[in-house]
C-alpha cells in the first residue's frame, strides 16, 4: 500500500499535481496561466522541487559545493548529477585553453555562424570532430537542443514521417514538430512496433534513436532498429549525445560500438555531456552538412558557439584521443556501482551504461528520499512524471571516469541507507 | 447545489494513445485534445459497475477523449478532462437519465457490460446486439483512498456543457503496460481507427467501491 501523503482535510495534497496539469488555462489572455500554476508551485518548491536548480558555486567534478533553495545553505556534496562523464570541464588544459580564447576573441562569437560568427576554432573543431567520427565533415550548433532541432527539421518536410522511439528527448520531438512532418511514435526500444509503424508508410521516413536513452541509461537496440529501418527505406539518425566519445573501440558512440557506423545515415553528438561542455553536432559526408549549413535555422539564427568555449571543446577532444584510459576508468567506475548497487538490492532499472536511474518507484516518496540523500552528502536528482512513467521515480544518476572508488561506495551506501529507512529495499540487501 | 450520486463497485479504465487527427474527427470544434506527444493524443475506454443510483444498478461503458481542462485560479484544480463521445448502458432507464440530464450521447440500444475479477486484474466485455464489441483488462498497482475532481464536456444538438465530477474510493494507477485492449470490427467502433491504437494501455485506473458525484450542469457559451 502506498502511503498517502498527508494534508489538511479537504485540501488537495500538492503530489496530487504535477506539470502536466498547468498546460492549460481557461479564458482568453495567456497569463490566466500563470496563478493555478504558482498557487501550487508555492507549495510543490519547498516540498521537493527545491532540489532542482540549486546553484553550484564550484565547477562540477565529482565534489560540488551547492546552495539549498530551501535553506539558503551551503553545502558540499559528492556529484552524481553532473554529466561530465570523463570528467574534461574542469582540466588544467580544458581551461587553458578556453582561457587563451578568451583573451584572443573575447567574449562571443557576436555574429550567426553563417554571417560573422564563425571563427578559425569552430572550423578547427568541427574538422578534429569530423576526423575524430570518421566521417567527411561535420557541423558544430550552439547546444545539442539546436542541433537536433535544426537538423531534423533541416532535412524533412510537411507530407514526410518521422518515427520516434516514445522516450525521444524534447529536442527530437521539437524538431519533428518545426519540420511539419507526420510524426508516428514507435514504443521504446521496439522492433517490432517500428516494423507494425514503418508498414504501408510511403514518401520519405526518417527513424530517429538515441545511442543511450536519459533517462533509463539503456542502449538503444540499434542492429534490429537498423535492419527494419532498411527493410522499409527508412533512413536514420542516431543522437548519441550520452554515447559519443564514451562508446565503441574508438569511442565514436553507440553505432560504432555496434559495428553500424556506416549503416547509419545521420549521426549527432553533443559536447556538453562526455566533454563537459556546450553545444552540439552532427557529423556526415561534405553535402549533407552543406546542406544542413544553409536550411538548418537553429544554427543559421543563432549567434554562434562562443569561441572560447569552441577552444575548451578542442582541448578536451584533445584529452579524449590522448587518453582512451578515461574511457575504461569510466567503464570501470560503472562495473564497481553496477555490483555495488546489485549487493545492496537496489534496481536500476534496464541501464547499461553511464546514466544510472536508481528507481523509487514511488512518486509520492521520491522528494523526501531525494531531500535525504541530499542531507547526507549527495548531489544528485529526484525525476518524477511526467519526466518518466508514473510510479517510476527514480534518482538520476551519471557516473563519471573522475569519481573515486571511495566515492562511489559512499554514494551507494547514502542511498542504501536512505532506501532502507524508506521501505524501499529490504533490510538485508539483495 | 444538488448533487448527483452514483455508487460504484467498480469502475476501470484504460488510457491509450491514438493520432490526433482521429481525435479531431471526434471532437466538437471548442475542445482541444489533450497531447501525449505531438501528433499523439489520447482514447480512454472506462466500463463502470454502478450498484445504486436515482435509476437503480446498472452498467455502463464510455468512449472518450482527453482534452485540455478549464484550469481556473481559485478553483479547485481538475485532474483532468474528457469529452465522452458515446456512453452505453445496460438499462434503458439509464439511459433516458443519462441523456435527459447529462446530454450524453449514448447507443440507444442496452449493451451488455460483464466484469471478471481474479486476483489482480479485471476485465470489462462489452457487447452490443449480442456480439462483443470491446474487451478491456488491467491490473492493479497499489491502493489508496482518493477524491479527485474531473472535468466532462458534452454537446448536443441543444448546447454546450460542463460537469464537474468528483470521483471518491479506493485508487490504482500505474503505467506498467500490463492491461489489454480488445476492440472488435462493429459500429460501435466506427469513430476510432483501430488499427492504430496500441493494444496496451499506457495507463490504468482502476477504482473500486466508491462514489462518483455529479455536480450540476453548467452551460458552456462556445463561438
Amino acid at each position: 500500500m502506498e502511503a498517502a501523503p498527508k494534508k489538511e482535510a479537504g485540501k488537495t495534497a500538492f503530489t496530487d499535481y504535477d506539470y502536466s496539469n498547468f498546460y492549460y488555462g481557461a479564458g482568453d489572455d495567456p497569463l490566466n496561466l500563470l496563478a493555478p500554476f504558482n498557487d501550487w508551485y508555492q507549495e510543490a518548491l519547498p516540498n521537493g522541487y527545491y532540489l532542482y536548480s540549486e546553484p553550484l558555486s564550484t565547477a562540477p567534478s565529482t565534489r560540488v559545493t551547492v546552495r539549498s533553495r530551501k535553506t539558503g545553505q551551503v553545502h558540499e556534496l559528492i556529484n552524481m548529477a553532473s554529466y561530465n562523464y570523463l570528467g574534461i570541464s574542469y582540466r588544467e588544459e580544458v581551461i587553458e585553453a578556453a582561457i587563451e580564447a578568451t583573451r584572443k576573441y573575447g567574449l562571443g562569437a557576436s555574429g550567426s555562424p553563417i554571417l560573422s560568427g564563425t571563427f578559425e576554432i569552430h572550423n578547427e573543431l568541427a574538422a578534429e570532430v569530423a576526423a575524430f567520427k570518421d566521417k567527411e565533415a561535420a557541423i558544430v550548433f550552439p547546444t545539442g537542443y539546436s542541433a537536433n532541432v535544426g537538423f531534423i527539421s533541416s532535412v524533412m518536410r510537411a507530407g514526410d514521417t518521422i518515427l520516434l522511439d516514445q522516450y525521444s528527448h524534447a529536442s527530437i520531438v521539437d524538431g519533428a514538430i518545426l519540420a511539419k512532418s507526420k510524426t508516428v511514435f514507435f514504443r521504446h526500444n521496439n522492433p517490432l512496433d517500428l516494423e507494425r509503424k514503418l508498414t504501408g508508410v510511403k514518401g520519405k521516413k526518417l527513424v530517429v534513436v538515441e545511442g543511450v536513452y536519459s533517462m533509463d541509461g539503456d542502449v538503444c537496440l540499434l542492429p534490429e532498429i537498423v535492419e527494419v529501418a532498411k527493410r522499409h527505406g527508412a533512413r536514420i539518425l542516431i543522437d548519441e549525445a550520452h554515447s559519443t566519445f564514451l562508446f565503441g573501440p574508438n569511442g565514436r558512440g553507440v553505432a560504432e560500438h555496434f559495428g553500424l557506423d556506416k549503416e547509419v545515415d545521420f549521426h549527432l553528438g553533443t559536447f556538453s555531456k562526455s566533454l563537459g561542455g556546450q553545444g552540439g553536432f552532427v557529423c556526415g559526408t561534405r553535402a549533407l552538412i552543406d546542406y544542413v549549413n544553409a536550411f538548418g535555422r537553429s544554427r543559421f539564427f543563432s549567434c554562434n558557439l562562443a569561441p572560447n568555449i569552441a577552444a575548451g571543446l578542442l582541448a578536451g577532444l584533445h584529452i579524449v584521443e590522448r587518453e582512451p584510459q578515461l574511457r575504461a576508468r569510466l567503464w570501470s567506475n560503472v562495473a564497481f556501482l553496477r555490483r555495488r548497487f546489485a549487493e545492496e538490492g537496489i534496481d536500476i532499472g534496464k541501464s547499461t551504461s553511464q546514466v544510472m536511474p536508481v528507481m523509487v518507484n514511488n512518486d509520492a516518496k521520491v522528494f523526501a528520499i531525494a531531500e535525504k540523500v541530499q542531507e547526507r552528502g549527495l548531489f544528485l536528482n529526484p525525476v518524477t512524471y511526467p519526466a518518466v512513467p508514473k510510479h517510476k521515480s527514480r534518482l538520476r544518476i551519471s557516473v563519471s571516469a573522475a569519481h573515486s572508488e571511495q566515492e562511489l561506495e559512499t554514494a551507494v551506501q547514502v542511498i542504501a541507507g536512505v532506501l532502507r529507512e524508506e521501505g524501499i529495499i529490504r533490510a538485508e540487501g539483495k | 447545489m444538488t448533487l448527483t450520486r452514483y455508487g460504484y463497485r467498480n469502475a476501470i479504465s484504460g488510457f491509450f494513445e491514438f493520432p490526433t487527427e482521429n481525435a479531431r474527427r471526434i471532437l466538437p470544434r471548442h475542445l482541444e485534445p489533450a497531447e501525449l506527444h505531438h501528433g499523439s493524443s489520447i482514447f480512454s475506454l472506462t466500463a463502470f459497475d454502478f450498484t445504486e443510483s436515482e435509476v437503480g444498478a446498472y452498467g455502463e461503458v464510455v468512449m472518450s477523449v482527453i482534452v485540455a481542462p478549464l484550469v481556473k485560479a481559485g478553483e479547485k484544480l481538475p485532474k483532468s478532462a474528457f469529452y465522452p463521445y458515446l456512453v452505453a448502458t445496460t438499462t434503458k432507464a439509464a439511459r433516458d437519465h443519462a441523456i435527459e440530464r447529462w446530454h450524453l450521447p449514448h447507443w440507444m440500444e442496452d449493451v451488455g457490460v460483464l466484469f471478471q475479477h481474479q486476483g489482480r486484474t479485471i476485465t470489462a466485455r462489452v457487447a452490443a446486439d449480442g456480439t462483443p464489441v470491446a474487451e478491456l483488462t488491467i491490473t492493479d498497482y497499489s491502493w489508496q483512498k482518493v477524491s479527485h475532481l474531473y472535468q466532462s464536456f458534452m454537446k448536443d444538438d441543444e448546447g454546450a456543457y460542463l460537469a464537474n465530477i468528483t470521483m471518491e474510493g479506493s485508487q490504482s494507477e500505474h503505467e506498467e503496460e500490463t492491461g489489454r485492449l480488445k476492440l472488435h470490427e462493429h459500429p460501435f467502433n466506427k469513430d476510432l481507427a483501430i488499427s492504430e491504437i496500441y493494444e496496451n494501455p499506457f495507463r490504468e485506473l482502476w477504482m473500486r467501491d466508491g462514489v462518483q458525484t455529479f455536480e450540476p450542469l453548467i452551460q458552456l457559451q462556445t463561438a
